[in-house]
């Protein structure tokens, strides 16, 4: 990488800020998994500084004021082995443990996976089940926006220049999910398709559910009609519910045809991982209270 | 585009505290090799996937080709192949994979090793899923992955016999 001509350390939010403004040629780094990779290919050929995020105090995960708060720099292992994570948030640490492979864990954070906006990013469709919220500091200030509307398009986000995330804010309850996810292999595949399931108990025996699908549309997408049928029913749902659920699953996804997989397979295989999502979520229906 | 501001950093490596400047590019496998001569970590892909590089960095295995030396800070320990020689568990490690013949080329092997010395460390009785997890980022394009997984169930077998 000798055309990377400095990297900047900030000791502070502002500063990090700051950095990214004045010098349009200056990204975020943080694990450095994909940035790396893509500054070493020759696909950002623009990039002339990094602006190391390291010091920045982003590594923790707190519960505060009704949210479990995790911080951008956390890393898939960090955040897949926290105990608040794991008590509450079972589609997020399945998510988490399925990026990469054991040393890319160690170093991808949170914040990484989110910000590059990648449809296929695995963690997305967790935090969006999970409705996330992220919040992003700025040359203007802090602001807060719900995940699901962070997205503008493959690699594309709200983020403004010289704005970063600081963390992702999730509800604080308990949940029980699954997220799923089809590839070439276990390790290191970009999935062709991924799903995350993510509900916890409402009044009347019924429970909320959030579903999103990863890489079969330009962003992570919601299926609110399959959502809204599922909240609306007792839990668990009838297998007939749960076959009705399935085909507005499949509707929902716009896949498209690309090296990775095939339009048509990808929206059946869309049908399949829910129904595998829920199998796994009602078979464990006695974790989430 | 400017010249590049060589950085100077200092951290833990094998147990000693160094320093060296550092061009802001260098990635922490050029620096441990170029610099400190320990050839051990192995550059195979480049990107993260091969493994061949992997070192421990805070007791955690990483890709070093993906690691910006410049990033690396007085606290970090970094622990290649090297520092572990002495290491009675990669003793162990080692000779399970020579026995098992779970060697071929060898280029893979000390990324290979490396993360089964960290899954005994973590999991000192592994079950056979960990020991496909805990290996799930090193390739080998030789030997396949059987005997590999036997050489780390061997030393795992061997330690707990007190061997």
């Amino acid at each position: 990488m000798d055309n990377l001509a400095r990297v900047h350390f900030p000791s502070s939010l502002r500063e990090a800020a700051d950095l990214l403004v004045a010098r349009p040629g200056a990204r975020p780094l943080a694990g450095g998994t994909d940035l790396l990779v893509r500054h070493r290919n020759g696909q950002l050929p623009d990039v002339t500084d990094f602006v190391d995020l390291s010091g920045l105090d982003l590594q923790k995960i707190t519960a505060e004021d009704g949210r479990v708060v995790i911080g951008s720099g956390c890393t898939m292992t960090a955040v897949a082995t926290h105990p608040l994570i794991r008590e509450r948030f079972p589609a997020l640490v399945q998510g988490a443990l399925q990026v990469g492979a054991f040393q890319i864990r160690n170093a991808a954070t949170l914040g990484g996976n989110v910000g590059n906006a990648s449809p296929a990013g695995d963690t997305i469709p967790c935090l969006i089940s999970l409705e996330a919220e992220v919040r992003l500091f700025g040359p203007a200030g802090r602001r807060a926006v719900p995940l699901a509307d962070f997205f503008t398009g493959p690699g594309r986000t709200v983020l403004q220049p010289g704005e970063l995330i600081e963390a992702f804010a999730l509800p604080d309850r308990r949940t029980a999910g699954a997220f799923l996810k089809l590839g070439e292999r276990r390790a290191h595949a970009i999935s062709k398709v991924s799903l995350a399931l993510s509900c916890w108990e409402i009044a009347g025996g019924r429970r909320e559910v959030r579903l999103a699908l990863g890489a079969v549309a330009p962003t992570v997408i919601r299926c609110r009609k399959a959502e809204e049928l599922l909240s609306a029913a007792p839990w668990p749902p009838s297998a007939e519910l749960a076959d009705k659920a399935r085909r507005l699953v499949t509707e929902a996804a716009r896949p498209i045809d690309d090296l990775r997989s095939a339009k048509e397979y990808r929206r059946q295989m869309t049908g399949v991982l829910f129904a595998k999502a829920l199998e796994q979520v009602i078979g464990r229906g006695a974790s989430a209270r | 585009m400017p010249t590049p501001e060589p950085i100077h950093i200092r951290f833990s490596l094998n147990g000693k505290t160094v320093e060296a400047r550092v061009a802001p590019g260098l990635t922490l496998l050029e620096l441990v090799r170029r610099q400190f001569s320990l050839t051990a970590a192995k550059e195979g892909c480049g990107k993260g996937e091969c493994g061949a590089c992997t070192v421990l960095l805070n007791d955690q295995p990483v890709n070093s080709c993906l690691k910006l030396a410049a990033t690396l800070r007085p606290s970090d320990r970094v622990v290649t192949l090297e520092g572990l020689a002495d290491d009675p568990l990669m003793k162990r490690i080692q000779h399970s994979y020579v026995e098992e013949g779970a060697v071929q080329c060898g280029f893979c092997i000390p990324g290979m090793v490396v993360s089964s010395y960290h899954l005994l460390k973590v999991h000192p009785q592994p079950t056979p899923a960990e020991i496909k997890e805990f290996h799930s980022g090193n390739l080998c394009r030789c030997t396949g992955y059987t005997k590999i997984e036997q050489a780390v169930a061997k030393a795992a077998a061997a330690r707990k016999e007190g061997r």
